[in-house]
């Protein structure tokens, strides 16, 4: 610090440093969820698989690159996606106990995918196309309510989420237990988080949305650090808030949409990583933002290998891993923080 | 000189009676102006109308000769600044990073704070006496630095007007003087417009160069503090019996209740 000036909270030197070491982290992540599994694959096969030594048996090559590396990948763009997600929620609401699952935008998107599914879209196009007018459709149902009476007032808002999550997976439910297509039957199992389908397509699908969705959400990060202060307060200093907010929940619709067609309902990573990132590294968005998303990526990546290992050769959908981490905390945070954030 | 600040002829509803009615306000650069009135008589409403939020239906508020209207959020923001009387942060801030909050205006979307903002930062930071508090949480303040800190964050704006709505109504008596101490500082020194509503009248006639009286979303009584706070004028405005003296030492007008 010299006389005439004071130093930056934080500089782009610093977002890129914490990014990238969370990269290094997600690599790591990666790397070891690929020797986890029923099948054995040891670390001297998977470095052969890298550098290309043609040993290798086969049936280890179809394990890392055909099943894991697949449902790895997928993972990883989920949980970037819900986590991300859950701090633009929890910036707008002004509540940090906001997530998707919780506002019922995720049971929306698999509403919406269930739709699409019954009408016999296909799951390229037409099924994650449904699943993001259902998330978005959510999303304002739950803001309508929500503010009807009680102004803006964020808890009420959640509660509202809670009740229209509640609802639309009752939806999901009879159909799913009046269908007769197969295809429905197998829905059960996705409802509660299931990665065990995934295949190279859908990440390439959803990569260029999540990614751009980033970038458009990276640019309002200032936006949403003031919002956090109040919606008049960020009006006073320069925000448009209306063009702000309508961006944000078109974008995060769209990312959370699309990740829900092709996972199912996975809860409260939106809410534990933001949280703990917040607790690490402050409430700054610039900053908050990658670290959350990155560590959504590695969060769901492990909680995932977890689903897949722990009742080996079975397997758990990667929800209810997610839940048993995720409601205790959600339940902590309420405890501890609960005064806090009671009044508006 | 011309004003900095024009409201001409306004007139404000909500939906059915007038919040505000044929008010008709100036203020120049380096003036202080204080704005008092009972509960409901519009003090709010008129610091909306001058922010952007509301739109008046009737007249005309002008910010150095352009409706306040035609401009933007953030081109408004670098004239205008308002220090409001609630702030809630819901996660955790430090100082420093709320009142870099105030120089939000002038970044672009993916641009960082540079030198210049490290200048005005530091600048606003100094003239509230808050460099100290920099690294501290804005949830651990007391009353009289969270205001403060509103103020500096105000400053980082660097408004040509600031505007405050009641600064002092949560803190005691030693912090509502360095609050008025430092808001006279920014007009008589600093050369901003500065409006102040406040409950306080004794302290607003003291600091005030200008005091504007509201009733009923109408002006009741305009002109310097001795002219506007008179026994009949609080009388008639607030309902109560008082007694209107002279403060000893200052001279300024001293309102006690009968």
């Amino acid at each position: 610090m010299t006389d005439t000036t004071i130093e930056v909270p934080l500089g782009p030197v610093r977002v890129v440093r914490i990014s990238l070491l969370l990269c290094v982290f997600l690599a790591l992540t990666i790397f070891i969820s690929l020797l986890l599994g029923t099948a054995d694959v040891t670390l001297d096969q998977l470095w052969g698989l890298f550098v290309g030594d043609p040993d290798v048996k086969e049936t280890v090559r179809l394990i890392v690159f055909k099943i894991r590396l697949p449902r790895i990948l997928l993972a990883g763009l989920v949980g970037f996606s819900l986590s991300l997600g859950g701090v633009v929620f929890q910036a707008l609401l002004r509540n940090p106990l906001a997530d998707p699952f919780i506002l019922g935008v995720s049971s929306g998107g698999a509403f919406g995918a269930v739709l699409g599914i019954m009408f016999g879209l296909g799951f390229n196009f037409g099924i994650p196309l449904m699943s993001y007018a259902g998330a978005l459709l959510t999303i304002f149902l739950v803001l309508e309510i929500g503010k009807k009476k009680m102004g803006m007032e964020s808890s009420t808002i959640l509660l509202t989420g809670v009740i229209i999550n509640a609802f639309f997976t009752a939806i999901i439910m009879f159909f799913v237990s009046t269908a007769v297509d197969d295809r429905l039957h197998s829905m059960l199992f996705w409802l509660y988080g299931d990665l065990s389908q995934s295949n190279y397509n859908q990440s390439v699908i959803v990569f260029p949305f999540v990614f751009t969705g980033f970038v458009v959400l990276y640019g309002l990060s200032r936006h949403l650090n003031l919002i956090t202060a109040g919606e008049e307060t960020a009006l006073q200093l320069g925000v448009d808030v209306k063009k702000a907010k309508l961006i944000c929940f078109l974008t995060v619709s769209l990312v959370v949409g699309l990740v829900v067609a092709f996972s199912g309902l996975i809860g409260f990573v939106g809410l534990v990583v933001p949280h703990l990132g917040r607790m690490a590294f402050g409430s700054d968005h610039r900053l908050l933002m990658p670290v959350s998303a990155l560590g959504g990526a590695v969060f769901l990546i492990a909680a995932d290998t977890l689903a897949r290992t722990v009742v080996s050769p079975s397997e758990l959908p990667v929800g209810v891993i997610t839940a048993f981490i995720g409601a205790p905390f959600f339940i902590y945070l309420l405890k501890t923080r609960g005064s806090k954030w009671a009044r508006s | 000189m011309g004003a900095i600040l024009s409201l001409k002829n306004i007139g404000f509803s909500y939906g059915e009676s007038w919040a505000l009615k044929g008010l008709d306000l100036e203020i120049r650069s380096g003036e202080l102006l204080g704005v008092i009135g009972p509960n409901g008589s519009g003090k709010s409403t008129l610091l909306n109308i001058i922010d952007g939020i509301l739109i008046p239906q009737e007249g005309e508020a002008l910010l150095k000769g352009i409706a306040v209207s035609s401009y933007n959020r953030s081109s408004l923001a670098k004239e205008v600044a308002m220090v409001a009387q609630e702030n809630h942060f819901r996660f955790s801030f430090s100082t420093l990073e709320v009142v870099y909050m105030g120089r939000f205006p002038y970044l672009d979307r993916f641009q960082f704070e540079g030198k210049r903002d490290m200048e005005v930062v530091y600048k606003a930071l100094a003239d509230t006496q808050c460099i100290e508090l920099s690294k501290r949480s804005i949830h651990e303040l007391s009353g009289g630095e969270k205001q403060r800190v509103l103020i500096a964050r105000a400053l980082a704006q660097e408004p040509t007007v600031i505007l405050l709505d009641e600064p002092t109504s949560f803190l005691d008596l030693k912090y509502k003087s360095e609050i008025f101490n430092l808001i006279s500082s920014l007009a008589h020194k600093a050369g901003l417009s500065v409006l102040v509503v406040s409950h306080d009248i004794d302290l607003t006639a003291r600091y005030c160069d200008k005091m504007v009286m509201l009733r009923d979303g109408r002006v009741f009584s305009t002109g310097a503090p001795d002219e506007v706070i008179t026994a009949s004028n609080i009388e008639a405005v607030y309902g109560c019996p008082v007694i209107v003296d002279k403060n000893p030492v200052s001279g300024s007008p001293r309102v006690s209740l009968r």
